[in-house]
């Protein structure tokens, strides 16, 4: 055999090298690979974060601070964003026994010493029956609110036992003021009459409760007319008082007090006194103030059309009974005489001219005989005669006897009345020009201007002098009732009111004071009735409310009564 | 071929050096994100703090300066009464009405004028007003007490300064006061009481 070592193809060496060089590309390939799957999976996790910081990440830090400003309960202001009611941090003096976290005394001192230390920070507590307490190992509060000073002082005592949580309190800056409007707030109950009762689902719902509520009320009429309320009750020692200042042509009511009161900040704990409100829960025969809706629903139906005419003023008999005038003016006085002089009998004879059913229409149309239109729940259902009316019913009602209804009934009445004949229901909320109700027509544009310039002549020569704060243009009419009592009146009990509206040439509040079984004192020259009693409220109240609401006194305008004028006393 | 291989591992050494940095960039990146993340939170802390107190202090504002509170304050102290309706004026027409019309034989109105000179503004005007203020006995200038305290400003300020210093120096002179000055400003005391 013949060893030819023929050279191969590809030497081994060759070989080798290939493979080698085969290996190698392999292995950076792979490193390559692998660099990139690690910078995909960097930058991936970068996009991860990215998009967990974008989506996630800020979000539920956002509502913390949103949440940890969010009031438990929502805040109801004024209508121009004082606060009434809102939520306010507090303290409360808790005694936790287990706080110390071991098997010892839960406090550091024996009990009768921080008693005493306790007792020397709240001089008001029970000093024996306090070391009881912390004695017995019971935890609960010892104190439900504290100021933050005496907070300090508790803290200062080193007691780990006694804490300090803080809670969330419903507080009422201005006190009592408003509080029949507000109502109060019980713990774990919700709101008890008034707005707070009313506004519940609003002031407790997540979403909403960051906005406050603002109601129409305006703190600093509202201050004022409780003033002069107060002072009003006060002079001629009566058993309470309401009062109501109406805007005209939106129905908001601007003002609403009730007196006696209670302490939203305390009715919460104690129970309430006082939560009775007179404007829209009591009702009451509120008497001669009637008598412009009567005249006014006369002059609509054209039944007074000459107001020149001479009505009889002579007793009215029907049946067995006789209406008799209180302060006699003569056998024939006009319709403006009859109203400045205050007469039953013209005014029973104008009514009865009318007809029951058309007086009826006007009082139903004035939402006489349904509870008052307002949110509160406490609103009183009138006391409105059944049926047809006979004559004699006719006849008292058109002077305001036999029929009981709420202040806020006779405000709404004579907003309609002044402002063109137009009633709307009245609202505790603030409203936009758009909300305002477009409400219904009760007496024509030419009536309302007739009953202006009858309410100026009251206020002018007549019954409501008391009332006529110069410059304001102020026309009321007075009235006072006595009270229902058993079957038939009590002589002594009366309730005087004065309703009123200014400035008359061109109204815009409607206000009316009621003062609640008023007895004659040095103040009121020993009269009880309303010309004496509720009249210089109002008087008083108007000057004070009129800037602030943005009615400026001008003598130099008035309501034109040149054509009325000369049938009053003969003035020219 | 070793060389090719020792090249390749330095650069992918360079890639892990790369990576390295990065990857300590991030981890830097990310402590100072948290840095600020939590004084965001601080922030955020402290703002809800604030805002409680600002709560607080309004509603105790809110509650001492009550309507009641105000309507006692104005029965002790200040005794306010609504404004009358003479005290107030809505135009300018109504302001107007309040002057006399002018009689048949009412005095002049008192005018007063001023006549300008031309180019004699401003400072021309200062100069005017301190060659009118002679003596009008010597005729020499004369320098009035307000024009003094004016020019004296710096020196006012110096002395004011130098008080200030001297009041909130801890080192404190001794009492420069007297027995005699205090029994004379005890007498004036008792003169003032009288």
């Amino acid at each position: 055999m013949t060893a030819y070592a023929a050279p191969p193809a590809i030497p081994a060496g060759r070989i080798e090298l290939v493979h080698l060089r085969y290996r190698t590309v392999l292995t950076a390939r792979w490193r390559v690979l692998w660099i990139a799957a690690i910078f995909a999976a960097v930058a991936l996790a970068a996009l991860v974060r990215i998009a967990w910081l974008g989506f996630a990440g800020d979000a539920p830090r956002r509502t913390s601070l949103a949440d940890a400003l969010l009031p438990p309960r929502g805040e109801i202001t004024d209508r121009n964003g004082v606060p009434l009611a809102r939520a306010f941090p507090a303290y409360a003096l808790w005694f936790n026994p287990a706080a110390m976290g071991d098997s010892g005394s839960p406090l550091v001192r024996s009990p009768a010493e921080v008693a005493r230390a306790l007792v020397r920070i709240f001089p008001d507590m029970n000093e024996a029956r306090l070391a009881e307490r912390l004695a017995s190992g019971r935890s609960g509060y010892l104190r439900r609110r504290l100021l933050p000073e005496e907070a300090n002082e508790v803290f200062r005592l080193g007691e780990i036992a006694l804490e300090i949580p803080r809670e969330t309190d419903r507080h009422y800056p201005q006190g009592t003021l408003g509080a029949h409007i507000l109502g109060y707030v019980v713990e774990d109950e919700g709101g008890k009459i008034g707005m707070e009762q009313v506004l519940e689902a609003r002031l407790e719902d997540p979403v909403l409760r960051s906005q406050p509520v603002a109601l129409s009320i305006d703190v600093r009429v509202q201050g004022a007319l409780e003033d002069e309320l107060r002072k009003g009750m006060l002079a001629t020692n009566a058993i309470g008082a309401a009062g109501i200042v109406l805007d005209v042509d939106t129905g908001e009511i601007m003002a609403m007090a009730s007196l006696p009161e209670f302490d939203p900040n305390t009715a919460g704990a104690s129970g309430p006194e006082n939560v009775f409100n007179r404007v829209t829960n009591g009702v009451y025969e509120l008497g001669s103030t009637f008598k412009p809706i009567t005249i006014a629903a006369a002059i609509d139906a054209g039944v007074v059309r000459d107001l020149s005419k001479t009505w009889d003023a002579t007793p009215v008999q029907v049946g067995r009974r006789t209406l008799k005038d209180l302060k006699p003016k003569g056998a024939g006085l006009n319709v403006p005489q009859a109203l400045v002089y205050s007469s039953n009998t013209v005014t029973a004879r104008v009514a009865d001219e009318l007809g029951a059913e058309r007086l009826r229409r006007t009082l139903i149309d004035l939402g006489m005989d349904q509870r008052p239109f307002i949110e509160l729940p406490a609103r009183g259902k009138p006391i409105f005669p059944k049926g047809n009316w006979a004559r004699i019913t006719n006849m008292t009602v058109s002077y305001g006897h036999g029929l009981a209804v709420t202040p806020l009934h006779l405000a709404s009445a004579y907003a309609a009345m002044v402002n063109g004949g137009i009633w709307r229901p009245s609202t505790l909320m603030k409203l936009a020009p758009k909300d305002v109700p477009r409400g219904r027509r009760v007496f024509k544009e030419s009536t309302s201007s007739r009953m202006r310039q009858m309410l100026r002549m009251i206020s002018m020569y007549g019954t409501g002098r008391s009332a006529n704060a110069p410059g304001y243009r102020i026309g009321g009419k007075t009235g006072s009732a006595e009270k229902a009592s058993g079957g038939g009146y009590a002589k002594t009990s009366l309730v005087s009111t004065f309703a009123a509206a200014f400035p008359l040439d061109r109204p815009r509040y409607v206000v009316v004071a009621v003062i609640d079984e008023p007895r004659g004192t040095a103040a009121s020259s020993y009269q009880r009735t309303a010309a004496w009693t509720a009249a210089p409220v109002v008087g008083k109240l108007v000057p004070r409310i009129g800037p602030m609401l943005g009615v400026l006194p001008d003598e130099s305008r008035d309501v034109d009564i040149s054509d009325l004028r000369y049938l009053v006393e003969g003035r020219k | 071929m070793t060389i090719h291989v020792t090249g390749s591992g330095m650069r992918s050494l360079g890639w892990a050096a790369v990576l390295a940095v990065c990857i300590g960039l991030v981890a830097a990146l990310s402590v100072r994100v948290h840095a600020i993340k939590s004084e965001v939170l601080l922030a955020e802390r402290q703002i809800i703090a604030l805002k409680r107190e600002t709560l607080l202090l309004e509603t105790e504002f809110e509650t001492r300066a009550s309507q009641r509170q105000l309507v006692h304050w104005n029965a002790v102290e200040f005794g306010y009464a609504a404004p009358r309706a003479d005290q107030f004026l809505e135009t300018e027409r109504q302001l107007a009405s309040l002057g006399q019309p002018m009689g048949p034989d009412a005095p002049a109105q008192i005018r007063l004028a001023r006549a300008d000179t031309a180019g004699d503004e401003g400072a021309g005007d200062a100069r005017r007003q301190d060659a009118a203020m002679v003596s009008p006995l010597s005729g020499e200038k004369v320098t009035l007490a307000s024009a003094k305290a004016e020019a004296d400003a710096g020196a006012m300020f110096a002395d004011a300064f130098g008080d200030f210093l001297i009041e909130a120096s801890p080192i404190r002179p001794a009492r420069a006061q007297t027995p005699a000055m205090r029994v004379q400003a005890a007498a004036a005391m008792q003169g003032a009481g009288e």
